[in-house]
């Protein structure tokens, strides 16, 4: 007879309460198809917040490992949490009004809280068996998201391309973790640090598992040269979707790939350490690089969102309290950042009813000016300008990097955020174009309050984190303590 | 109490109440100049509070990020005071010249500039490296926008050197200072008390550089021209009066003082530059075809001495570039504001269609002159007294040195008296005729006249301002003057 692993529900219940919530709103769904009026979404951000409420409620309460030590519950996990239900309660705001929502609010809810879920557990994962089951359950549920404008061309080929290259990088992962099953005879991570440090790094085995289990996490993240999907799927996504998969996934495909790394592989540094160097300085120069030609705004923030990739890479690689914090930090600093400018995209789309380009934001700031405004600002923050929440990201990471002898990494780094500056500039111009003013189209929309809304909500957090940061320093100190002390 | 902070926050706090209220042009035009007014009291306020010795007055030392050893410790000593009050005054001056300009401008544009007058307040009264250096790159954004959104027509190409320059300068510089604040004995410390004497070598030069960018300082000047070229004349005034300032300032007041040591090593690289930069950028000023050209190149030589000053490591070298910075400070302001009422009222800057001024404008052949002479350092203005200073500092260090620095001084003279006959006497230019610009009238005088009269106040009475600042200057340099000693 197998013997069932205890639960502790209380520790779940944060993870729990997306997935309830997710399968409440499916079957509601059945009911008021098309006549959603927002209730939808009412219930999916009051699921959100709760969830958020449980795993701050929860936040002293000592690390746990529950589901047979498959899912540890630790700081990082509630911090996680948190970060990713703010993601969704900004994302839905982007999202009201927008036209699928008014016919299949309650379907797209709940995939969104589905997706939340799988990315809380991902987080909180602490075996090979549960990053699989977290990293499909929000996978599955992004590429139905994707592919969720029915009538868009674009949206179908992003939904799809995402399921076939995603599928991809999944395969990489199983396969990377089978051999380390086979070399350790484990998918438990603490299990697999004892074999590894006991049985030294050498073996052929190992080191395959190690590089396909970093490469199908790569794929994850979005890191060159495993980013084909990111641009085509940021551009063809719903908008307020391509918002929330670069800020939570980054999230949830981070913490995973730092979980990974530094609670399960530490003895295999020397193998997964060199490339992740070779991997950020690509993705860094690359990704902004690529982001200076482009012409498609969202495209243009998909490849600085690659870019940002590369640059969260650099704290997993110098490792140690200092890099883990920098790490969360940086992650909660560029979440609100990336929110705020897809649903200032998000609104320009709703403006001029097509897809937003340098062209047709030509003068567009004129006529809103405080998004325009904001725009600048959640750009500035990219670039890590002072007074924006990510120059404070920016500051610990190169911090961390100058501390433990870095400094050409963050040589780099500062190299990319210069050349990052570029397409900050083009887009400024634009908007503020003199010579365009008048071109600039205005079409009365439905639900613009609620993007104006996610817009300035963004805009405060990245404005008060980047005056007084004290707090989310502090937290992410913490969380990270829980990421060095978990062995 | 005004505190030093004030002066951070009001101009801060304006310009977003500025910034967010959409006021009519108008409204906000007053509003920003009333502030700016504001501030220069708070100021005067100060030089009266002011006492002169060596040390910081006026501190406000409270936590800010405490996780990261931050605190928010703004003070002033005399070269941070004297920086700024000219700060204030020109800010204040810029303001009402672009009022009086009046272009099709939202109240956007004068939020913008007191958030710069925020922002160059804070560099020049830090005393943390974390706020100097939010100061420092912060100071850029709200230029950067003036300069995209309302510059000429080579507006995009200026904007991108002016960002390429100035941003991988201060990006490098925060690797120093990370690297002095991380490594602070207990624990992460970013007050610049600390971090005296721990920097090594290329801290040392990722500061110097970002300060040879802002300066600027041969041969790191290409974005100056373009910038100076392409931006409304009351942003290049700002730009050339006081943010090519907190270059200078922080040579002198941020990284002799924290790199004694490499200051003295390494003091002749600058000394070279600044004199190659002198010389050069005066010889070129002299064959400009247009007002702007002269007064821009005008501006990098006068700065390259004043870095030249800074590191002869003497009382004179560095009391003539406190000076002198001072000086070129209101000249160049002024210089650029009248150039500005050229473009508007006669066209162009273009020597070719500008002369004979001076007819029937006697205001604004007065004020041109008087400025025109301060510029070229005639015997008894008081930029004749900070180039005198510095050119006394140079013989001391090497004669040769004083040679050039003698040359340069020359050379000066040239092109300024080419640039006052160019523009008020020879033949009446073309575009003179066409446009018969009337004499500088109240609106554009009333913002051009401070700057001239506290020019002539410092020429009446130097030793007044020298007097007050020798033990500040004294006391930053002191350190770097033993090392070069040993």
């Amino acid at each position: 007879m197998i013997k069932a692993p205890s639960v502790d529900w209380l520790a779940l219940a944060p993870i729990m309460t997306l997935i309830i919530g997710s399968f409440v709103l499916l079957l509601l769904a059945a009911f008021i198809r098309g006549r959603d009026r927002g209730l939808g979404m009412l219930i999916g951000m009051l699921t959100f917040a709760v969830s958020a409420g449980f795993a701050i409620s929860a936040w002293n309460t000592p690390a746990l490992t529950t589901l047979a030590d498959a899912v540890q519950i630790d700081q990082l996990t509630q911090g996680v949490t948190v970060l990713i239900a703010g993601c969704g309660i900004l994302t839905l705001l982007v999202g009201f009004g927008w036209n699928r929502m008014r016919e299949q609010g309650a379907e797209f809810v709940a995939l969104l809280l589905l997706a939340g879920a799988g990315m809380d557990l991902i987080a909180a994962s602490n075996s090979f068996v549960t990053v699989f089951v977290g990293l499909e359950l929000f996978s599955i549920s992004l590429y139905v998201l994707c592919a969720f404008d029915v009538k868009s061309k674009a949206s179908l080929e992003s939904g799809f391309k995402y399921l076939v290259l995603g599928t991809v990088g999944s395969i990489v992962l199983v396969y990377g973790s089978a051999f380390l099953y086979g070399a350790t005879g484990s998918f438990d991570f603490e299990a697999i640090n004892t074999a590894l440090t006991k049985a030294g790094s050498g073996d052929a085995l190992v080191i395959l598992g190690t590089v396909l289990v970093l490469v199908g996490l790569s794929f994850k993240v979005g890191v060159m040269p495993f980013h084909m999907w990111v641009p085509d799927v940021y551009e063809g996504a719903p908008t307020n979707v391509t918002g929330f998969m670069s800020a939570a996934t980054k999230i949830a495909a981070f913490v995973a790939l730092a979980r990974v790394l530094l609670d399960a592989l530490p003895a295999m540094r020397d193998t997964w350490a060199p490339a992740l160097i070779v991997l950020a300085v690509i993705t860094m120069l690359g990704g902004t690089i690529a982001a200076l030609v482009q012409t498609n705004i969202k495209r243009m923030l998909a490849y600085a969102s690659i870019g940002a990739a590369g640059f969260g890479l650099i704290p997993i690689i110098v490792g140690g309290d200092s890099g883990t914090r920098a790490l969360l930090f940086y992650l909660a600093a560029y979440a609100p950042m990336a929110i705020g400018a897809f649903a200032v995209v998000a609104l320009h789309e709703r403006d001029c009813k097509g897809v937003a380009t340098l062209e047709s934001i030509r003068g567009w700031g004129f006529g809103r000016p405080v998004a325009a405004a904001s725009m600048i600002i959640f750009l500035l923050g990219f670039a890590g300008f002072p007074l924006t929440v990510g120059f404070i990201g920016k500051f610990v990471v190169l911090g961390s990097a100058v501390q433990h002898d870095y400094v050409w990494l963050a040589v780099v780094a500062v190299i990319s955020s210069v050349i990052s500056l570029g397409f900050l500039l083009r887009i400024i111009l634009a908007m503020f174009d003199r010579s365009a003013k008048s071109s600039a189209m205005m079409a009365g929309t439905q639900g613009v309050a609620s993007v104006n809304l996610a817009i300035v909500l963004c805009l405060l957090i990245v404005l008060i984190g980047g005056v007084l940061p004290g707090l989310g320093i502090d937290w992410a100190a913490d969380a990270a303590r829980s990421l060095a002390v978990g062995r | 109490m005004i505190t030093t902070s004030t002066l951070i926050a009001v101009p801060a706090v304006a310009s977003i109440i500025i910034l967010l209220v959409p006021f009519a042009r108008r409204a906000a035009g007053y509003l920003a100049l009333l502030v700016s007014l504001a501030v220069l009291g708070g100021v005067i306020g100060f030089i009266y509070r002011f006492e002169p010795i060596a040390g910081y007055q006026f501190a406000d030392n409270v936590a800010w990020i405490t996780p990261l050893g931050i605190r928010w410790h703004v003070a002033m000593n005399g070269v941070s005071l004297a920086m700024v009050a000219i700060t204030a005054l020109i800010i204040a001056c810029v303001i009402g010249f672009a009022m009086w300009a009046g272009r099709d401008r939202s109240h956007v544009s004068f939020a913008l500039i007191l958030m710069t007058e925020a922002f160059l307040i804070l560099v020049f009264t830090a005393r943390d490296l974390f706020a100097f250096y939010v100061g420092f790159e912060g100071m850029l954004i709200p230029l950067l926008v003036l300069l995209a959104i309302w510059g000429g027509a080579g507006r995009r190409f200026a904007t991108l050197q002016v960002i390429a320059y100035t941003a991988l300068g201060t990006l490098l510089m925060l690797l120093g200072i990370l690297y002095l604040g991380l490594t602070a004995p207990g624990g992460p410390n970013f007050d610049m008390a600390l971090a005296i004497g721990r920097g090594n070598d290329w801290v040392f030069f990722a500061f110097a550089i970002a300060m040879a960018i802002k300066s600027p300082l041969f041969p790191l000047h290409g974005w100056v021209m373009p910038a100076y070229r392409e931006s409304s004349p009351e942003i290049a005034a700002v730009l050339s009066g006081v943010a090519s300032k907190a270059g200078g300032f922080a040579f002198l007041a941020i990284l002799v003082p924290l790199f004694p040591a490499q200051a003295a090593h390494y003091a002749w690289i600058f000394i070279t530059l600044g004199a190659i930069g002198f010389l050069w950028a005066s010889f070129i000023a002299f064959r400009q075809p247009d007002s702007r050209g002269v007064v821009a190149y005008s501006s990098i030589a006068q700065m390259s001495l004043v870095v030249l000053g800074i590191f002869l490591l003497s009382d004179r070298g560095a009391t003539g570039a406190t000076f002198q910075m001072v000086n070129h400070a209101l000249v160049s302001a002024a210089l650029f504001l009248i150039a500005g009422w050229l473009e508007t009222q006669a066209g162009s800057g273009s020597f070719k269609s500008l002369g004979g001024l001076a007819r029937s404008r006697p205001v604004l052949a007065t004020v041109t002159m008087i400025v025109g002479m301060a510029a070229l350092a005639v015997p008894g203005s008081s930029v004749f007294a900070s180039e005198f200073l510095i050119l006394l500092g140079a013989f001391e260090h090497q004669w040769w040195l004083g040679v050039i620095v003698s040359i340069g001084i020359v050379l000066a003279a040239m092109y300024m008296l080419r640039w006052v006959s160019a523009i008020l006497h020879e033949r009446e230019g073309a575009l003179v005729g066409t446009f018969n610009p009337p004499d500088l009238r109240k609106g554009a005088l009333l913002a051009i006249l401070p700057l001239v009269l506290v020019l002539i106040g410092l020429s009446i009475a130097p030793a007044q301002f020298t007097d007050r600042i020798n033990d500040s200057t004294r006391s930053l340099i002191v350190a770097a003057t033993q090392e070069s000693g040993k």
